[in-house]
């Protein structure tokens, strides 16, 4: 008897393996195990051993079944998973095809004031908005540029009437601040500025500065060096440098031109630097006393630095834009680039 | 300002590579724009002399030379017609080189030439140089050349020039003088200075000596009315005998730019470089009686020195003796004042004009002088004075005419600045000693006392630019060298808060939420044409068309300052399609300008958003998806309406409106306005916001709502209402018939069969959302019910089972 259960064991097992599907799995499992299955017949042959013998065969008897019962549940899992695996692949995508809708971007040059405006905010920088349309007052006046200075002319300058102008730098934002605010003051002033220029490779009648302004008691030009050199080094690269060259602006005295290690070449000279190793990146200086006592601030007690960056400038050289024209052209081609 | 080293060195004494003059200015904040060296380019060039010309056998117009030069004598074939035997000329051997060319034997008609005669052109000198050498024709040199020598050296035409440029505060720089004193100081306390450290380099001043032969003589007298003339000095020089200048002379005035005349205006010119000083030569014989600086009248006429005939207006200056005007003060002399060749008594001017008076005349008029040019920038007492002596000792040095009087002006007080190294110390942010401080200043002409800490400082009178100390820690700075300053971080000043305000933060979010529907931010100009309001369509009366004219426009199609944003979306749109750019979504958040006529007051300026969509997927929905997005997420509440944008397609087009007030438009573009802007397709979508609603609009700190414990029901209502029905009309109706109506969405628009024509089908699904407890049938069917009356009664709606 015994025999015949291990040869009924092999000869199941040998079809659970050759079954494909799971109805044959389940139809030999009713074969089998079944009310009037083979295993069942043999279990109901047990009464007629003799009681001694009752027990042993009994739990062979169980130990076929059980073996069995776990062999053909494991190849129906198998089998399930197998058609469900086929199922999926049948469902297989080509994932190689687009359904876009892409992010848009924000302007070049407006990414580029966002990353400068995030390092001074950082730097416990306010950042104010000034009027476009200014009056000769605050884009002059009071930045002691005098009425015969020559930047006063015509040829600079667009008129809407005759004390009220297209401002033609940030600056003008300075002094409203000033006039606002009394130190301590730091501030930027970041936006649109207009000089009466034709549009050609390096120049176009609108353009954009961010003016930063530095009020407080005790401070010195070695500071507005450290704050640009800081500057340089998060917006350009870890080994940005500045340099400081003599200048002229008549609301810093002294004034200066700032230019950083080029960030094409590190320094070494390349054709964007023309071979220097440098580019010129802003005008600063520390902040005449004049325009100071102007808005009411006593340089006696108070000094304080300002700089003015050229926006569409430092764009041009973070990106290799050589054509001042085309970020106002709006191609499409051209915004998809940054 | 042009700088020829050799005349840089007649007041630096110093011998170093022009290289380190170039460092040296540059270091002090004077740009080098050009190096001009004169005589570069030539080389195996010498002096020859011709002793034989004969015919040429095969050719008419040429001669066959035979020229001495020197160590042998060569033959040249030359069709020069303006040479003899016995002329000396510059002869360029086989294998020379001019700054065009160079010169190979060769055979002209058969006969070899061993060589080419030179013109003054060719080796690219004018008669300042030498005589002759502006002559179309082969320079014929002085016999006493010797033959053979280099022609560079013979002729001196060595020369280098550098082209500096002079930042607005340094009109005392605009002299070779001026520049001459910026050197020597850089050379002996600059950086990069080791080469002339241990040699110290030093500054001479120009002679100023001169003897007055007769004080008594009849000089005019002078009277300034006009408030534009500061100071006017006057000297008289006798026996003039007019002549050329001598070649040195004549050389630097040549590469300075200014042609030689004769000597006696010559002279002015050349103070007019060396010192800074603008001068005017009037012909004694010329003025009739005194004479008088005044303000022109009103139409008053002058013909000036380049025959030119000038109409003055009341506020011009001009000089005049007891009958007429003699020149426009600063700008020009006039025509019948001038030096002539019988002039024989100079009455001099040296005076100061005031710059804005000179430089708006001269605008005016349309008329620029070297003198005007110099006068714009800025005249100091210094060179009023200075310059007329430096002339007066130049008439005498050359025998131009004998000094009769000089009429000195009294100068000005002296500036003092009293200051202390602290302060300068304190504002550069470095421990400079106050001996580098004084020896700089000292260097630059300034007369330093010193007590402990203090530093009592005479400015020059040529240094108006120095006020106060700041002025001073520039000087001392410019020359110790910028890269001695230190980066330090502010040690001394107080913490402060920054950070962008609130509006300036929407803005940003804006354009970020922008991105995120897919579209790329554009920047255009401020300005535009006046046209475009034709364009876009707009009413004759429309507010957009009271745009700011600027006066002075680069062109009319940037003329006036824009009042909406529109135009130029559609602008930039037309662009790209011209480009065969399609299927993108364009953004541009933008200033417009608003002003109350006539301008008196600054005008409004409004952060406006415009949006442009375009391609085939795009659509109204889109767009309207776009702003009713962007105005809920920052929980601003707006009622859709209607539009009645003329730019826009008249049934696919939207306004949203803020308290009534109409913010927002967009739809579909009206096809007659994309034919404006030149585009044929027009299928594109644009709106445009104000985006003040935003900007002003609080953050608000939303507040905690229980989730609903209870399972919603949802109910499927289908019903054919006629297509001007709006469903949006519908869906807010059923939402405020009972309040246990949650979430109304559309899931189906059906038009076609079945559906009789001018009617839609409309599909909704309605969430009920249960307060207190779950919802029981009857509940349900009543809420439907009561749904079913009202959409039948308010819409007309028959309801489909």
């Amino acid at each position: 008897m015994k025999q015949k259960i291990v040869d009924l064991v092999e000869s199941t097992k040998a079809k659970i393996d050759k079954a494909i599907s799971a109805k044959e799995l389940t139809d030999l499992k009713v074969e089998v195990l079944g009310k009037s299955g083979e295993l069942t017949l043999i279990l109901r042959g047990l009464k007629d051993l003799p009681e001694a013998d009752r027990p042993i065969m009994g739990k062979v008897v169980n130990e076929a079944r059980v073996a069995l019962e776990k062999a053909i549940g494991s190849k129906i899992g198998e089998l399930e998973r197998k058609e469900l695996n086929e199922k999926l692949m049948s469902e297989r995508i080509d994932i190689t095809i687009d359904n876009k809708r892409e992010l848009g971007k924000i302007h070049p040059l407006n990414a580029i004031k966002r990353k400068a405006i995030n390092f001074f905010v950082s730097m416990g920088f306010i950042v104010t908005d000034s009027p476009e349309i200014e009056t000769t007052y605050y884009n002059f006046d009071m930045l002691n540029i005098p009425f015969d200075h020559p930047a006063r002319e015509m040829q600079d300058t667009f008129f809407v009437t005759d004390k009220i102008i297209l401002r033609t730098q940030t600056s003008s934002g300075q002094v409203r601040t000033m006039e606002k605010v009394k130190p301590p003051i730091k501030m930027i002033s970041p936006g649109r500025v207009f000089r009466s220029d034709e549009a050609d490779a390096t120049h176009t009648p609108c353009f954009h500065q961010l003016e930063g302004l530095v009020v407080d008691k005790g401070i010195t030009m070695c500071d507005l060096k450290g704050m640009l050199a800081s500057f340089a080094k998060h917006f350009f690269s870890e080994n940005s440098s500045v340099r400081f060259r003599p200048s002229h602006f008549p609301f810093t005295e002294p004034s200066v031109e700032v230019d950083a290690s080029c960030p094409h070449c590190g320094g070494k000279g390349c054709n964007v630097c023309k071979g220097t190793g440098w580019i010129e990146i802003l005008g600063a200086g520390m902040v005449n006393r004049r325009v100071l006592s102007g808005c009411g601030i006593d340089p006696d007690v108070y000094t304080g630095f300002a700089f003015g960056v050229g926006l569409d400038r430092i764009t041009a050289i973070c990106h290799g834009i050589n054509d001042a024209r085309v970020p106002f052209e709006g191609d499409i081609r051209f915004l998809k680039q940054f | 300002m042009k700088l020829p080293i050799s005349w840089l060195k007649e007041f630096v004494d110093v011998d170093v590579d022009v290289q380190v003059i170039c460092d040296a200015l540059v270091n002090v904040g004077f740009e080098v724009e050009e190096i001009i060296n004169y005589g570069e380019g030539i080389s195996g060039v010498v002096v020859g002399k011709i002793t034989e010309i004969n015919k040429h056998p095969d050719a008419d117009k040429l001669k066959i030379c035979q020229v001495d030069v020197g160590k042998e004598v060569v033959t040249i074939v030359t069709g020069a017609s303006n040479v003899n035997v016995g002329d000396v000329v510059p002869v360029a051997l086989d294998g020379a080189t001019l700054p065009d060319k160079t010169i190979k034997a060769a055979p002209l008609r058969g006969v070899m030439s061993y060589g080419m005669m030179c013109s003054g052109g060719e080796l690219k000198i004018s008669d300042a140089f030498v005589d002759g050498a502006s002559v179309d024709g082969i320079l014929i040199l002085n016999d006493d050349l010797p033959l053979g020598r280099d022609i560079v050296s013979a002729l001196e035409l060595q020369e280098t020039v550098l082209d500096v440029s002079i930042t607005a505060n340094r009109p005392d720089c605009h002299s070779i003088l001026g520049l001459s004193r910026e050197v020597a100081t850089a050379l002996n306390y600059g950086k990069g200075n080791a080469s002339t450290r241990n040699a110290y380099v030093k500054f001479k001043m120009p002679s100023f000596e001169f003897c007055q032969h007769d004080v008594s003589a009849n000089i005019p007298l002078v009277s300034v009315t006009s408030p534009d003339c500061p100071v006017y000095s006057s000297a008289l020089i006798g026996d003039i005998k007019i002549d050329k200048s001598p070649k040195w002379m004549q050389r630097r005035l040549f590469m300075c730019g200014i042609n030689p005349i004769n000597n006696v205006v010559d002279i002015t010119n050349y103070v007019l470089l060396e010192i800074g000083q603008p001068l005017h030569a009037f012909d004694l014989s010329m003025i009739e009686g005194n004479i008088n600086v005044r303000r022109a009248n009103d139409k008053e006429k002058i013909v000036a020195l380049n025959d030119e005939s000038y109409e003055m207006t009341g506020e011009m200056t001009l000089i005049c003796d007891d009958k007429k005007a003699l020149a426009i003060a600063g700008v020009m002399g006039g025509k019948y004042s001038g030096i002539n060749d019988e002039t024989k008594n100079v009455f001099l001017e040296s005076a100061r004009f005031s710059r804005g008076s000179v430089r708006s005349t001269s605008l005016k008029i349309g008329l620029r002088s070297d003198s005007s040019a110099r006068f714009e920038r800025g005249v100091d007492f210094y060179g009023v004075e200075y310059g007329r002596k430096r002339a007066l000792a130049l008439f005498e040095q050359l025998g131009a005419g004998r000094v009769l009087v000089d009429r000195p002006i009294i100068m000005p007080q002296s500036k003092v600045v009293t200051t202390t190294i602290d302060e300068i110390n304190g504002l550069l942010g470095i421990e400079l000693p106050k001996k580098n401080m004084i020896e700089i200043l000292q260097s630059l002409g300034m007369d330093v006392v010193s007590e402990f800490r203090t530093l009592v400082v005479t400015i020059p009178a040529y240094r108006e630019d120095i006020d106060n100390y700041t002025d001073l820690a520039e000087e001392i700075i410019r020359f110790y060298g910028y890269d001695n300053l230190g980066e330090t971080f502010m040690p001394t000043a107080a913490v402060t808060v920054g950070g962008m305000t609130h509006k300036q933060k929407r803005i940003e979010e804006t354009k970020d939420l922008l991105c995120a529907f897919g579209a790329y931010e554009i920047m255009t100009y401020s300005f535009t044409d006046e046209n475009v309001y034709d364009k876009l369509n707009l009413d004759e009366s429309d507010e957009r068309r009271k745009a700011i004219k600027i006066i002075n426009p680069i062109s009319e199609d940037l003329s006036i300052m824009k009042t909406e944003l529109v135009s130029g979306m559609i602008s930039t749109i037309s662009t790209n399609l011209t480009r065969k750019n399609d299927n993108f979504r364009l953004f541009e958040l933008a200033r417009v300008y608003q002003a109350q006529f006539p301008i008196k007051e600054l005008p409004n300026e409004n952060d406006v958003l415009c949006v442009g969509l375009v391609g085939a997927n795009e659509s109204f929905y889109e767009l309207k998806n776009i702003f009713v997005s962007l105005l809920e997420r920052f929980g601003v509440e707006f009622e859709l309406t209607e539009s009645a944008e003329p730019y826009l397609h008249p049934g696919i087009s939207a306004s949203l409106a803020v308290g009534g007030k109409v913010i927002c438009s967009f739809g579909k573009i009206h096809p007659l306005v994309a034919k404006n802007f030149g585009i044929k397709k027009s299928d594109f979508s644009i709106g445009s916001i104000d985006l003040q609603a935003i900007t002003v609009k609080k953050d608000t700190v939303a507040k905690y709502k229980p989730l609903p414990k209870f399972p919603p029901v949802e109910r499927d209502l289908a019903f054919v209402v006629a297509e001007s029905a709006a469903v949006g009309k519908i869906i807010t109706a059923i939402k405020a018939q009972n309040s246990l109506v949650g979430d109304v969405e559309l899931f189906d628009v059906y038009r076609g069969e079945q559906i009789e024509k001018g009617y839609k089908s409309v599909a909704l699904k309605i969430k009920l959302v249960p307060k207190e407890k779950t919802l029981v049938d009857a509940e349900i069917s009543n809420v439907m019910n009561a749904v079913v009356q009202m959409i039948k009664t308010d819409f007309d709606a028959r309801v489909r089972e």
